[in-house]
Parts: structure tokens; C-alpha cells; sequence
């Protein structure tokens, strides 16, 4: 039972991440701040005042919509604007009542609240009918930052949104095909220094079959993800490119060993197109992104998600996905091995 | 009024409804049963071959 426990734990973390991907909350954010063109008008101001639509993502403000309090800023520019009505949740009705001269077009929308803490927009607001003066300065404005009362959440990231949870899903499969295909490279160089046993080739063969399955579901989980966050299926990115060639490379590995007879020979042959496979795989994915520019997070200047994630909430369910994952892998790495020697002691 | 609820429609009530219905829940329940389904196939996969290499061990030994 003891030999058998990190498979166990395996299947026991990637449980747990589920239960992380489908249960923990999304933190708050703000969405948008757009014109109703429409106008109110205030018991205090007798003109009318522009009103725009705030929309905020897993934010509470119904929680204590007296209490919700919204700031546009520009430089150290700051203006409180008038809160007219909280509809729910994510929704109130703003009045955006700024003087014909202004510092910027361009400000940033800040939200103030007890339950969702300080919130940002950046460029959340442009006005371009008003006169700009860059030297001009509004009267000032003393605000303190609330911070959120919120239980446990992921972070909140503009335009991935709920598909945040999709990282415990992605990025574990390439990394569990890294470990997959190295082992595959240990044991193809192996195979080159004892030519005569065919053991290394069998273990190559069963580590490359597993870590094209896992190569296969991250293109899929990353096809899936574009969709959502750029809009399309399938975008020209290097990253994505890189990680598709590598798969249709290691695609070439399994029909090159189908396409030779010869033991020995197919032995030989796949072991060194397997040394290039894994050169080419650190190149496509780890080199190559990294030198020009890209849409994929973490790669061409994007930052990662780590930069973003103040307080950890998503390494708490990502690490474990990823050694999951990994002792997954290689359980099924094992169980090919064994199944391909079998067979090939039965013919 | 229109064009409130335009937008109120219109920020992503996919998601709201997917989280808030409960209807994560569902899809956590299936994930969780394909998962060990597919960790139970494994186990009986691996104790089937565990069986078969022993019988074959044996057949050779015993032919040798």
C-alpha cells in the first residue's frame, strides 16, 4: 500500500483543485463605467447632470449601498462623483458632474467601498468634449483606501474574468508534458549509450504516448481560453504556435517508430529524433515567446498572473494542480510501460 | 431605462448565472465522478497487467 500512496495523493490534489476551481469566489472588480446619455437632475444642482452606468464584477454594494463611494482621478487629480442610485450588486447609476476645464481627457474610475475594499479602473472614464488645460489643478481631495472584507476568492483580472480558474487546468498539462518528455529525453540518451537493450526505447515510447496526451489537452484548454479572453479559437501567437508545432513534432516521434520494422533500427532512429523533439520543445515554448511579443501571460513582456495575485489565492490551488497533475502522468507513464512490455512479450 | 437595461444584460450573465444558479456544482459532481472513475480504471488496469506479468513470469520459468 505504501508504494502506492503518492498515486493516492495524485488523484487526492487534483480532487481538491476542482473543489477550488468550482467553489472559491472571484474577488471584485469594475468592469466599465458607461454614458446612459441621459441626464438627472439633483435636488442640490439645478442643471442637469450627465448620468453613467457603473458596472462592477462580484462586487456587493447592495451589501451597503450608502456606503458606496465613487472617485475619478486623473494625475493627483481627484474627483468625487455623485452616486444617484445602487440597482444591485454590480449596477448603480452615477452622476458625472466635472467642470468644462479639465487636466485630462482620460481618468481613472476608483470605487471606495466596506465590503469590496478600493477598487480600479484604469481609463475607466474619457470625456472628449471638455476643454484640456494640463497645467490646470482641482481643488483637493482626501480619500483613505478600504480594505476588502471578503472571504477566500481569486483575484480579479480584466477580460479573463471567471475563466481565471481555467490556469488550474492549462498550464498544469504543459508541465506535466515537460516532465513527460524529459523523461523521454533521459531515456533516449540512454538508449543511444546501450544500443543493445531495447528497454530505454520502450520507456521513451510510453513517456512521449502519455505526455502527447497531456500536450494534446493543453492545446485544447488553451483553445478553449482564447476563445473567451481574444475572441478567437485560434490566434497567431507564437506561444500557441510553438506549443502546436511541438505537439505535431512529437506526433512525427510515434509515426516515425510506426514506420520502421527493424528493432533496433527504430530503436536508434526514434532516440535521436526524440533528442531534437525535446531541444525543439524547450525552444518552441520556453526560448522562442520570450524573444518576441505576445498576447500569452508571462511571455514577450506580458507579465504572469503572479505578478497580479497579491495575496497567493491562486497559488494555493495552482501548486497542487501542478504536482497533481504530474504524479497523474506519471502514473499513467508507468501503466503504458508496463502494458507496451506485456504486449510486446505476448507477440 | 432602455439602455440600462441593455447593459445590465449584456455584463456577462453567462458566468452570473453559471456560479450563482448552483449550476457549478453540477459540473464540479460530474468532473469529480470522471475523475475517479478514471483513477479506479487505472487501479484496475494496473492490477490486471500486475496479474498477467506474473502468470507470464511463471510460464517462462517453468518452460526454462
Amino acid at each position: 500500500m505504501a508504494h502506492n500512496v503518492w498515486k493516492i495523493g495524485g488523484f487526492a490534489l487534483i480532487t481538491y483543485v476542482l473543489v477550488m476551481v468550482f467553489v472559491v469566489p472571484m474577488g471584485p472588480g469594475l468592469l466599465e463605467l458607461r454614458s446612459t446619455e441621459g441626464t438627472f437632475i439633483s435636488e442640490e444642482m439645478e442643471r442637469p447632470i450627465p448620468e453613467y452606468f457603473l458596472t462592477g464584477f462580484a462586487t456587493h454594494w447592495n451589501e451597503a449601498p450608502d456606503q458606496l463611494s465613487v472617485i475619478v482621478r486623473s494625475q493627483s487629480n481627484l474627483v468625487q462623483l455623485q452616486v444617484i442610485e445602487v440597482l444591485d450588486d454590480t449596477h448603480a447609476r452615477i452622476g458625472v458632474s466635472l467642470p468644462y476645464s479639465l487636466p485630462s481627457k482620460s481618468w481613472d474610475v476608483l470605487i471606495n467601498h466596506p465590503v469590496d475594499g478600493t477598487l480600479l479602473l484604469e481609463n475607466g472614464l474619457f470625456l472628449s468634449d471638455r476643454f484640456i488645460d494640463e497645467s490646470l489643478a482641482l481643488p483637493a481631495l482626501a480619500i483613505e483606501e478600504f480594505a476588502a472584507d471578503l472571504p477566500f476568492h481569486f483575484p480579479y483580472q480584466p477580460r479573463i474574468l471567471e475563466t481565471i480558474r481555467n490556469l488550474m487546468l492549462h498550464v498544469p498539462m504543459w508541465f506535466t508534458m515537460f516532465v513527460l518528455m524529459g523523461i523521454a529525453f533521459v531515456a533516449s540518451i540512454k538508449q543511444l549509450a546501450t544500443s543493445r537493450s531495447m528497454v530505454e526505447d520502450e520507456k521513451a515510447e510510453a513517456s512521449v504516448k502519455a505526455g502527447l496526451l497531456f500536450g494534446i489537452l493543453g492545446l485544447i484548454t488553451c483553445s478553449v481560453w482564447a476563445r473567451f479572453t481574444w475572441g478567437a479559437w485560434w490566434v497567431d501567437d507564437p506561444q500557441l504556435n510553438g506549443a502546436l508545432v511541438t505537439v505535431l513534432v512529437y506526433s512525427g516521434y510515434i509515426v516515425l517508430r510506426n514506420s520502421i520494422d527493424n528493432a533496433p533500427l527504430r530503436a536508434r532512429l526514434s532516440a535521436v529524433y526524440n533528442l531534437f523533439a525535446f531541444i525543439i520543445l524547450i525552444i518552441l515554448l520556453m526560448v522562442l515567446p520570450r524573444f518576441t511579443e505576445s498576447l500569452h501571460p508571462g511571455k514577450g513582456g506580458n507579465p504572469g498572473f503572479n505578478s497580479y495575485d497579491l495575496d497567493s489565492a491562486l497559488r494555493a490551488a495552482f501548486y497542487p494542480a501542478v504536482i497533481g497533475w504530474i504524479l497523474i502522468g506519471i502514473w499513467m507513464y508507468r501503466v503504458n510501460l508496463r502494458f507496451t512490455r506485456l504486449n510486446k512479450l505476448l507477440k | 431605462m432602455n439602455t440600462i437595461n441593455a447593459i445590465l444584460v449584456q455584463s456577462h450573465p453567462l458566468e452570473g448565472w453559471f456560479f450563482g444558479s448552483g449550476k457549478a456544482l453540477v459540473v464540479l459532481a460530474v468532473a469529480l465522478i470522471l475523475l475517479i472513475g478514471f483513477g479506479l480504471w487505472m487501479w484496475r488496469a494496473e492490477a490486471r497487467l500486475k496479474k498477467m506479468e506474473a502468470k507470464l513470469n511463471q510460464k517462462t520459468s517453468r518452460e526454462s
